[in-house]
């Protein structure tokens, strides 16, 4: 594992387009997210009109002054070229499922397999969005799911709404705490 | 129950509500009805009170104390989440701590109304002195000797960790707990939404996991009573029958014999519907239920209570109203030095985060390991991880099957020594680094 200080102090958003990755990283953000979205020429256009096809991302300011990157990566799949060298040196990811999506549970499976390495030497945590209009899958399949990938430890997982701010930073908590239990926090 | 139970030929304490919410006038009142007719009855003005109970959490308590002047030979139970920071508001009050101890109530009313019938006492003197006044020119200010004033106080006033660790009746924790803490249950303002987990301040520590002391490194026998909880005697021991029976019958249960009611619905979701708002639902879980105070009935739906309630997943449910009951302790019967897992990370974006949750969990998804072993692992209080655990427990959470190979694994890692000065290995390589991990966690904790 490579020593933190080498690290860029980013961290990464993931998910299938419309899973709430802007939404999330304009929540968390300082400053008002800078989005570099690309003309939606496809099917996604249709799908939502602000998806990110592009990238955007936001800023976490320490109070030492110090700066933390929050990265999307771009949702469509002809993008995932980026997302290696989008991730190189983070901190973690933050995985968005939207469970409105047809599939949930495959793209849940897509995006740990797509983002492997990255989360073997770092840390991964889930947030499931759309729940509130979607109820199934519940969090006990998603569980279900990640014993059956056998990932260890065992990501944490939440229900969550990307437009809440809490929501948003208990995710990026649980990434923290996974990566190292013993953080000092106060 | 036999060191509280009533004299023989004592008379019905007749009790007046004289400062109480409203969520505790109706588990008071509910306790009279069904446990204490023998012993309290419920007066319906202070006139006919022998005794009276004042909440001293509640605004508008020297008003309170203002009305019970001209009536020197009521006798007074005042009750308060710190009882010692009213004391010195209210030198001569009996002041008993938070949660109250259900078994042991009637018996103290009837001795504070026995105390105050027999005591002639000039009202000036019985009446608590507001800060704003000046003090009885006896007291000198500084003085170490507390005012005499001819008032039969307790041989022993309850203090509040002492209290808090019995079976309890009803508790509110105040979120921005001070002096001027605001009422429990009944006041609108008394739970901002963000405090079923989160923003948990150390002032509230004590009321959420109490204040047990660490058992020893190494196993011992008997355990102390004190770290346990008896979860039959709390709401979390209904809500596990309603599940059960739920589960067996494959139809709708409800509790009833409540103020509201809660029910439990296993098809096609688990999950639990109340009418009880979110800021009554941990004082009532929180105090004690004895089995009698509430039935599990079937019901064919439960709609008419979803339709002006609230609905919750059965697991974050059982992991608050259990965390709540458990204040700090562990369900009886569990092995403290007994290496077990959690199999998922609960929904902590809903569910009540006691200290150290995170952390907690973060380790012990990973690792098998005992409640006992966690807390040395990380350097906390073990009555965090005993939180942590028995709302798992609940909540289905816990796994307690542990592989043959795991054996290794937890055997290597639990440590030969005590373990009071050996830092976790996560907090030592902390220690060796400023920690760019530790300085966002900062940073989200203090902005959230
Ligand atoms: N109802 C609901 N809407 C959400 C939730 N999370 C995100 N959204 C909305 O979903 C839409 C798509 O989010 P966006 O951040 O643009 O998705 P992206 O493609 O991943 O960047 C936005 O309108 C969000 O406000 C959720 O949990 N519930
Ligand atoms: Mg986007």
């Amino acid at each position: 594992m490579r020593s933190e200080r080498a690290r860029h102090n980013k961290i990464i958003f993931s998910g299938t387009v419309g899973a709430g990755k802007s939404t999330a990283i304009a929540a968390l953000s300082d400053i008002p997210p800078v989005s570099t979205e690309a003309v939606a020429s496809d099917e996604t256009a249709k799908l939502k009109r602000t998806t990110t096809v592009a990238m955007d991302y936001g800023v976490l300011n320490l109070p030492d002054g110090e700066k933390v990157m929050l990265y999307g990566t771009p949702g469509q799949e002809r993008f995932s070229f980026m997302w290696d060298i989008l991730s190189e040196g983070g901190i973690g990811l933050v995985l968005l499922i939207n469970n409105a999506n047809p599939d949930p549970l495959a793209d849940l499976q897509g995006y740990l397999s797509a983002f492997k390495d990255f989360i073997s030497s770092t840390a991964v945590a889930i947030g499931v969005t759309h729940m509130d209009s979607s109820e199934t899958p519940n969090l006990e399949n998603y569980r279900a799911k990640l014993a059956e990938l056998g990932h260890h430890p065992i990501p944490a997982i939440f229900r969550v709404d990307a437009r809440s701010r809490d929501d948003v930073a208990m995710l990026v908590k649980a990434l923290l705490y996974t990566l190292n239990p013993g953080l000092i926090d106060a | 129950m036999s060191r509280h139970s009533i004299l023989p030929g004592q008379p019905v304490t007749a009790l007046f509500l004289l400062h109480v919410g409203s969520m505790d006038a109706r588990l008071i009142g509910l306790s009279v009805e069904r446990h204490w007719k023998h012993s309290v009855r419920l007066a319906s003005e202070l006139e006919s009170a022998r005794v009276v109970l004042v909440d001293c959490d509640r605004p508008g308590v020297e008003a309170a104390f203002e009305r019970l002047s001209p009536h020197p030979r009521i006798g007074v139970v005042c009750y308060a989440f710190h009882p010692k920071d009213h004391s010195q508001r209210f030198p001569n009050r009996v002041i008993l701590g938070k949660p109250l101890n259900l078994e042991a109530l009637p018996s103290i009313l009837a001795k504070a109304a026995h105390d105050s019938a027999r005591t002639i006492a000039a009202p000036s003197l019985r009446r608590a002195a507001p800060l704003t006044q000046p003090a009885p020119p006896t007291i000198q200010p500084g003085s170490e000797e507390p005012p005499r004033v001819p008032i039969v106080t307790p041989a022993s006033p309850v203090p509040a960790v002492v209290v808090a660790a019995a079976p309890i009746v009803q508790a509110e924790l105040q979120p921005q707990s001070g002096t001027t803490a605001a009422p429990p249950v009944s006041a609108p303002q008394a739970d901002p939404p963000g405090s079923l987990g989160h923003g948990v301040q150390t002032d509230d520590e004590r009321d959420l996991c109490g204040a047990l002391e660490d058992l020893p490194a190494h196993p011992v026998h008997p355990l102390p009573d004190k770290i346990f909880f008896n979860p039959d005697n709390y709401l979390i021991g209904h809500l596990q029958r309603a599940f059960d029976q739920a589960s067996s019958t494959g139809r709708p249960h409800l509790i009833a014999g409540l103020p509201r009611l809660i029910g439990v619905r296993l098809q096609p979701a688990s999950i639990c519907v109340t009418d009880f708002r979110d800021n009554q639902l941990r004082p009532l879980s929180m105090a004690q239920l004895p089995q009698t105070t509430a039935r599990i009935v079937s019901a064919s739906t439960l709609s008419h209570i979803s339709n002006h309630g609230t609905t919750w997943t059965t697991e974050d449910f059982f992991w608050n109203v259990a965390a709540w009951a458990a204040r700090g302790r562990l369900p009886e019967g569990t092995d403290p030095y007994q290496p077990v897992r959690l199999r998922a990370w609960p929904n902590f974006t809903k569910v009540f985060m006691s200290p150290h949750a995170l952390r907690i969990v973060a380790l012990w998804v990973r690792t098998w390991a005992s409640p006992i072993d966690v807390a040395a692992r990380l350097g906390i209080p073990q009555r965090y991880v005993f939180s942590v655990y028995a709302s798992a427990r609940f909540a289905g959470l816990i796994d307690a099957r542990k592989p043959r190979a795991a054996t290794v694994e937890a055997r290597t890692a639990t440590p030969t020594q005590p373990t009071t000065n050996a830092a976790p290995p996560a907090q030592q390589q902390q220690q060796q680094r400023p920690s760019i991990l530790s300085r966002i966690l900062r940073k989200l904790l203090n902005a959230v």
